[in-house]
C-alpha cells in the first residue's frame, strides 16, 4: 500500500536516492553549486589548475631550458636567491626556479598519467570483481587486496632499477609512470566494484532489471554513471599520492636523470644542504603545493559529490 | 480537558550550505491523552522533523527557530537541555524509521535497553534492571528473552529489532510514543505484527500515540484522528473516519485516491508532480502547482487553517466550494 | 566466538595469497634478464666467483623456470634468503637492520594514534571552529608532504643551522649529547622519529575527524538521545566507540604503508634501517639482498596485519563471515 516510491528510509540516505535517480546535466550542476561554496575545495581547483598551466607553459615560463648545467656553471652556481636566479642555484649549475617549472611537466605527467593508466586497469577489474559472482569474483578480489596490502615502495624500486638496466634507456619518466600506474589500481578496482554492488541493489535498477532492460543499457544508464562520481574522487586522491611516490623515487635516484623532476632537484640539492638550502627545498615546497592542491580537490569533489558523506 | 501536547507555530529549519530548509514551517500539532493520532504526509512533508522538534533533539545544522510545545501543562521550548533530558525517554519517546541503523551495533541490546532504565531510575540494582530488561523484551514478544539480552543488533531480523526499539522507547513507561514509520522497511506479515504489537501496548500502557507513516491503511487501521502535512506545513487535521469519509482538502483526496482498494477496481493514482524543494516553496499555497483546483489566488496567498462545517481543520482557499472524493 | 574463530582463520589464510604475490613478483623481476645471474651480472658491482658459484647454485639456475621458483620459494620459506654478493648470508645482514627500523615505526605509530585520535574527536566535535580549522590545517599539511623532504628540512634547521641534534645516523662516534651513549641514541632518534609521527598523526586525524562527524549522524546517535541519555555518554560511549573501531583496521595498513616508505625516510637520515640497506641494495643491483628485504618486510607487513585483524575481530561484534 506504499503511496510514494521510496527506496531507502534513512534521512540522510534520501538525497542519495534523489542523486542516483535523476543524474546528468542537472546533478553536475547541483555538484557544482555545493562545490563552488566549498572554500577549501575552491583552493584545491585554483591550485590544481595553476600547476596545470605551469607544467603546459614552462618551456617558456622557464629562463633555463631543462637540465641546463652548462650556462651557469662557471660563475653562477651555488648562489643564494636573487632577482635573477629567484630560488637560487645548484652547485652544479642549475637554475633552480627553472627547474621547478619544469619539474611540474615532469610530475605532473607521472602523477596524472599513472593515475590514468590505474584507472583504467582499476575500472575493467573492479567492474569484473562486481559483476561476477562466486569463485571467479572473488579470485578477482583477492587479487585487488593483495595490490593493496603489498609494499609497493620497495617493489616499484626494484622494478624501474631492473627495467632501467634491461629495456628502458631512453624511456625516462614514462617508466616510472607505467610502473606507479600498474602497481596502483587496487583503490580504484575497490571503488568500483563497491559502487557496482551497491547500484545492483537498489530498487530502481533491479525494477529495470526486471522490466528486461538489457545489460548494456543499465551499465550504461546507471552503472557508468554512478561509478564515475567516486572514480573522480578517487583519482585525484592518486594523483596526489602518486606525486609524492615520484618525488620520493627521484630522490633515492631510480627517475630518470634526464627529465627534470622536483625529487631529483632534491637529491641534487642534498650534498650541499648545508651551504645551499635553497637547492631542496623549493622543489620540495613545489611538491607539497601540488599534492595539497590535488588532496583539497579530491576532499572538495567527495562533499560536493558524494551524498553520502555530507552533512 | 487540556491535551497532552499542543504545538503551536513550530518551525525548524536546516541552515545547509545549499541554502534553508524550511522542514517545518509553522506546524500546530495537538495530541490528547490516550489517542492515537496519524501523522502522514509524502516523503519529506517534515513529519520526522516535527518529532525530533518536539523532542527537541533536531541535528545539526537544524534549529528550532519559533513555536511553543506545551507538554503536560509545560512549555518545553522553555526548559534547560538536563530538564529535557529528563523528559526524553521517561515522558516522551520516539523509534525510528529505520530499526536497522537505530540500535547501535556495538553494543548487545541488553545492554542497550539496560541503559535507557538506568539513567531514568538510578537507584535500581543491576539485577533488578536485568529483571525489567527481560520483562520488556517479553513485553515486545522476544522469544527467549533471557538469551535475547546478549545479542547484537546484527543477529537480529529487521522485525525483532523494530520491537526492540520500540521495548527501548517503552522502557520508562512513556506517556507519549512517537513511533517513526515503524513497519516501513518490514515484511508484510512482520508489518501486521508490530502494528497489532502497538495497539495492545498502547492501551495497556495507556499512553498516547503519533502514527508516522505515509501508509493510509495504517492510518484507517490505528489512529482516531489524523493531520496531513504537506511541504513543512499543515493541510488538514481530522477525525480519521470523517476524514476518509469526506476530506476538505485536495492533498488529502489525492492521498486517499492513490490509496489502491480490492473493492472497487479502480486503478492506483499516484499524485502528479514532486514534494517541492524546501529552500524555495512555491508561492502562496504550498500545494497549488500539483493541485487540480488551483486558481489565480492560491499563487498569492497562504491559506489560513480554518475550521469547517463537520470539524475539520483545513488550509485550503476553496474548502467551502469544493466536494471532494473520499475513499 | 566460534564466528570469531573462523574470521581470524580467513584472515590469515589471506596472508597466503599476499605472501605468494611478492614472491611472484620478486621472482619475475630478478628472472628478466633470464636468470637472476644474468641480472646481478648487469649491475655496477663486481662480484667473486666464489660467491657468484654458490648463487647459481642457490638459484638453481640450470632448471627451468617454474622449477626454480618452487625450489627457491621452498628456500624462502625456510629463511634461506641465499648469498648478498658481498658473500655473507643475506639473513645475517637483515637480522641487526630490523630493530632500527622498528625503532622509528613502532614508536610512531603509537604516538600518532595516541595523539591524532583524541585531537580528530576534538576536531570533529567543533567542526568548523577555529580550532577545527587549524588542526585539520596541520594535518592536511602533514599527509602532502614528502616525509623524506620534511626530514630533510629538520635536518637543515635544527642540525645544520641550530646544531641540536645530529643530522644522521642511529648513533655517533662523538656523544653529542652530555657523552651518554644512552642519550646519544635518543638525540639521534628525536629527528626521524617526530617527522615519522607527525605525517601519520596527520592520517589517523584526518580519519578520525571523518569518522566521527559521519557517526554523529546516525541514527543510532539520535534515537539515544531520544532516550534521555547524557550528551556525553552519547559522544563518549557510542558515537566514539563507532568511530574508533574502524580506525584499528588502519593502523595495520597505515603501518604498512609507513614500512614501505622506509627508504625514503631513512635515506634521508642515514638511517641504518632496512629501508636504507634496500636502497644500497638496489643500485648495486644485489638481487638476494633486495628479495632478502622485501620479503621480510612483506613478513612483518603481515604480522602487523593479523594483529590488526584479531584486535578488530574483539572489538566489533559484526565481524563474521564475509
Ligand atoms: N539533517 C538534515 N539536514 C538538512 N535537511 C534535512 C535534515 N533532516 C531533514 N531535512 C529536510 O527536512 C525535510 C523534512 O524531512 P523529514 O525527514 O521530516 O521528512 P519525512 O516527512 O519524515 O519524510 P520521510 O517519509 O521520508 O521520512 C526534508 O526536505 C529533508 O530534506
Ligand atoms: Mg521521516
Amino acid at each position: 500500500m506504499r503511496i510514494f516510491k521510496k527506496t531507502k528510509q534513512k534521512t540522510t540516505n534520501k538525497q542519495e536516492t534523489t542523486t542516483t535517480q535523476r543524474r546528468g546535466a542537472s546533478q553536475w550542476a547541483v555538484g557544482w553549486r555545493r562545490f563552488k561554496r566549498n572554500k577549501a575545495g575552491l583552493a584545491g581547483l585554483f591550485i590544481v589548475l595553476f600547476y596545470i598551466f605551469i607544467a603546459l607553459t614552462s618551456q617558456w615560463l622557464a629562463p633555463y631550458p631543462p637540465r641546463s648545467y652548462l650556462p651557469l656553471y662557471q660563475g653562477e652556481a651555488g648562489q643564494p636567491p636573487s632577482w635573477k636566479h629567484p630560488f637560487g642555484t645548484s652547485k652544479a649549475g642549475l637554475d633552480v626556479f627553472s627547474e621547478v617549472l619544469h619539474g611540474a611537466r615532469g610530475d605532473l605527467y607521472v602523477g596524472v598519467g599513472a593515475t590514468a593508466v590505474s584507472v583504467l586497469i582499476g575500472l575493467v577489474i573492479g567492474a569484473i570483481a562486481g559483476y561476477l559472482r562466486g569463485g571467479a569474483g572473488d579470485f578477482i578480489l583477492m587479487i585487488t587486496q593483495v595490490f593493496y596490502t603489498i609494499p609497493l615502495l620497495p617493489l616499484i624500486l626494484l622494478f624501474a632499477r631492473v627495467f632501467m638496466i634491461l629495456v628502458a634507456q631512453g624511456f625516462g619518466l614514462t617508466l616510472i609512470l607505467l610502473l606507479l600506474g600498474f602497481f596502483g589500481w587496487s583503490t580504484i578496482s575497490f571503488v568500483v566494484r563497491g559502487e557496482i554492488l551497491r547500484i545492483r541493489e537498489l530498487e530502481f535498477v533491479k525494477a529495470s532489471q526486471a522490466l528486461g532492460a538489457s545489460r548494456w543499457r543499465i551499465i550504461f544508464h546507471h552503472i557508468v554513471p554512478n561509478t564515475l562520481t567516486p572514480v573522480i574522487i578517487t583519482a585525484s586522491l592518486l594523483i596526489a599520492g602518486n606525486i609524492l611516490t615520484e618525488v620520493v623515487i627521484s630522490f633515492l635516484g631510480f627517475g630518470d636523470a634526464n627529465t627534470s623532476t622536483w625529487g631529483i632537484t632534491i637529491q641534487e640539492g642534498i650534498t650541499y644542504m648545508r651551504t645551499e638550502w635553497w637547492t631542496p627545498v623549493f622543489p620540495g615546497l613545489a611538491t607539497l603545493f601540488a599534492v595539497l592542491g590535488f588532496n583539497l580537490l579530491g576532499d572538495g569533489l567527495s562533499d560536493a559529490l558524494n551524498p553520502r558523506l555530507r552533512d | 480537558m487540556e491535551p497532552l501536547l499542543d504545538v503551536k507555530g513550530l518551525k525548524t529549519y536546516f541552515f545547509t550550505e545549499a541554502g534553508i530548509v524550511k522542514a517545518v514551517d509553522g506546524v500546530d500539532f495537538k495530541v490528547e491523552k490516550d489517542e492515537t493520532v496519524g501523522l502522514v504526509g509524502e516523503s519529506g512533508s517534515g513529519k520526522t522533523v516535527t518529532s525530533l522538534s518536539i523532542m527537541r533533539i533536531v541535528p545539526q545544522p537544524g534549529r528550532i527557530l519559533a513555536g511553543s510545545i506545551m507538554f503536560e501543562g509545560e512549555d518545553l521550548l522553555a526548559k534547560s537541555e538536563d530538564e529535557m533530558r529528563k523528559i526524553r525517554g521517561a515522558k516522551i519517546a520516539m523509534t525510528f524509521q529505520d530499526p536497522t541503523t537505530s540500535l547501535n551495533p556495538l553494543y548487545t541490546i541488553g545492554s542497550q535497553l539496560a541503559e535507557v532504565i538506568r539513567e531514568h531510575n538510578k537507584d535500581l540494582s543491576k539485577k533488578q534492571v536485568t529483571e525489567q530488561v527481560i520483562k520488556l523484551l517479553e513485553m515486545v514478544r522476544i522469544s527467549e528473552p533471557e538469551l535475547r539480552i546478549k545479542a547484537y543488533p546484527h543477529e537480529l531480523s529487521g522485525g525483532m529489532k523494530q520491537r526492540i526499539a520500540i521495548a527501548r522507547a517503552l522502557a520508562c513507561g512513556p506517556s507519549l510514543l512517537f513511533a517513526d514509520e515503524p513497519t516501513t522497511n518490514l515484511d508484510v506479515t512482520v508489518q501486521a505484527q508490530v502494528l497489532s504489537l502497538l495497539k495492545d501496548l498502547r492501551q495497556k500502557e495507556k499512553m498516547s500515540l503519533v502514527m508516522i507513516t505515509h501508509d493510509m491503511g495504517i492510518v484507517a487501521e490505528v489512529t482516531q484522528r489524523v493531520q496531513v502535512l504537506y511541504a513543512g506545513m499543515v493541510a488538514e487535521v481530522a477525525d480519521t473516519r470523517s476524514l476518509f469519509k469526506k476530506p476538505s482538502h485536495p492533498y488529502t483526496e489525492a492521498l486517499l485516491q492513490a490509496v489502491p482498494r480490492i473493492d472497487q477496481r479502480k486503478d492506483l493514482k499516484v499524485i502528479p508532480g514532486n514534494i517541492p524543494n524546501l529552500i524555495d516553496p512555491p508561492s502562496g499555497c504550498r500545494f497549488h502547482p500539483r493541485c487540480p483546483y488551483a486558481q489565480e489566488i492560491c499563487t498569492k496567498k497562504v491559506p489560513p487553517l480554518e475550521v469547517t462545517d463537520n470539524g475539520h481543520l483545513v488550509a485550503c482557499h476553496f474548502w467551502r466550494n469544493l466536494s471532494l472524493a473520499g475513499a | 566466538m566460534a564466528n570469531l574463530t573462523i574470521y581470524v582463520i580467513r584472515r590469515l589464510l589471506f596472508m597466503i595469497p599476499v605472501f605468494l604475490g611478492v614472491s611472484i613478483l620478486t621472482f619475475i623481476i630478478s628472472n628478466a634478464a633470464g636468470d637472476p645471474i644474468a641480472l646481478i651480472r648487469q649491475g655496477l658491482r663486481s662480484v667473486s666467483p666464489e660467491v657468484l658459484e654458490a648463487l647459481k647454485a642457490y638459484y638453481h639456475v640450470n632448471e627451468p623456470l617454474h622449477i626454480r621458483y618452487l625450489y627457491w620459494l621452498w628456500d624462502l620459506l625456510h629463511f634461506n634468503l641465499g648469498r648478498s654478493l658481498s658473500g655473507s648470508p643475506v639473513i645475517n645482514i637483515i637480522t641487526p637492520l630490523i630493530l632500527p627500523t622498528l625503532m622509528l615505526q613502532i614508536p610512531s605509530i603509537i604516538l600518532a594514534v595516541a595523539i591524532g585520535v583524541p585531537i580528530g574527536i576534538y576536531s570533529a566535535l567543533h567542526q568548523y571552529s577555529k580550532k577545527d580549522v587549524s588542526i585539520t590545517t596541520i594535518a592536511l599539511f602533514g599527509y602532502s608532504m614528502p616525509t623524506f623532504w620534511l626530514g630533510l628540512m629538520m635536518i637543515i634547521v635544527f642540525s645544520l643551522y641550530l646544531g641540536w641534534f645530529p643530522s644522521g645516523g642511529a648513533a655517533g662516534i662523538t656523544k653529542i649529547w652530555w657523552g651518554s651513549e644512552f642519550a646519544d641514541r635518543i638525540a639521534h632518534l628525536i629527528m626521524p622519529l617526530s617527522v615519522l609521527t607527525y605525517v601519520q598523526f596527520a592520517t589517523f586525524v584526518r580519519l578520525m575527524r571523518g569518522n566521527m562527524l559521519q557517526i554523529l549522524r546516525e541514527d543510532y546517535i539520535l534515537a539515544a538521545r531520544s532516550c534521555g541519555l547524557k550528551e556525553r555518554t552519547v559522544i563518549y560511549k557510542h558515537a566514539l566507540r563507532n568511530a574508533i573501531t574502524p580506525i584499528v583496521t588502519i593502523l595495520g595498513l597505515g603501518f604498512g604503508s609507513s614500512l614501505a616508505g622506509a627508504p625514503g625516510l631513512e635515506t634521508a637520515f642515514n638511517w641504518p634501517g632496512l629501508g636504507y640497506k634496500f636502497v644500497q641494495a638496489t643500485f648495486s643491483l644485489d638481487i638476494p639482498l633486495i628479495v632478502g628485504i622485501t620479503v621480510i618486510i612483506t613478513i612483518m607487513l603481515m604480522i602487523a596485519n593479523i594483529i590488526t585483524d584479531l584486535f578488530y575481530g574483539l572489538i566489533d561484534p559484526r565481524v563474521r563471515l564475509g
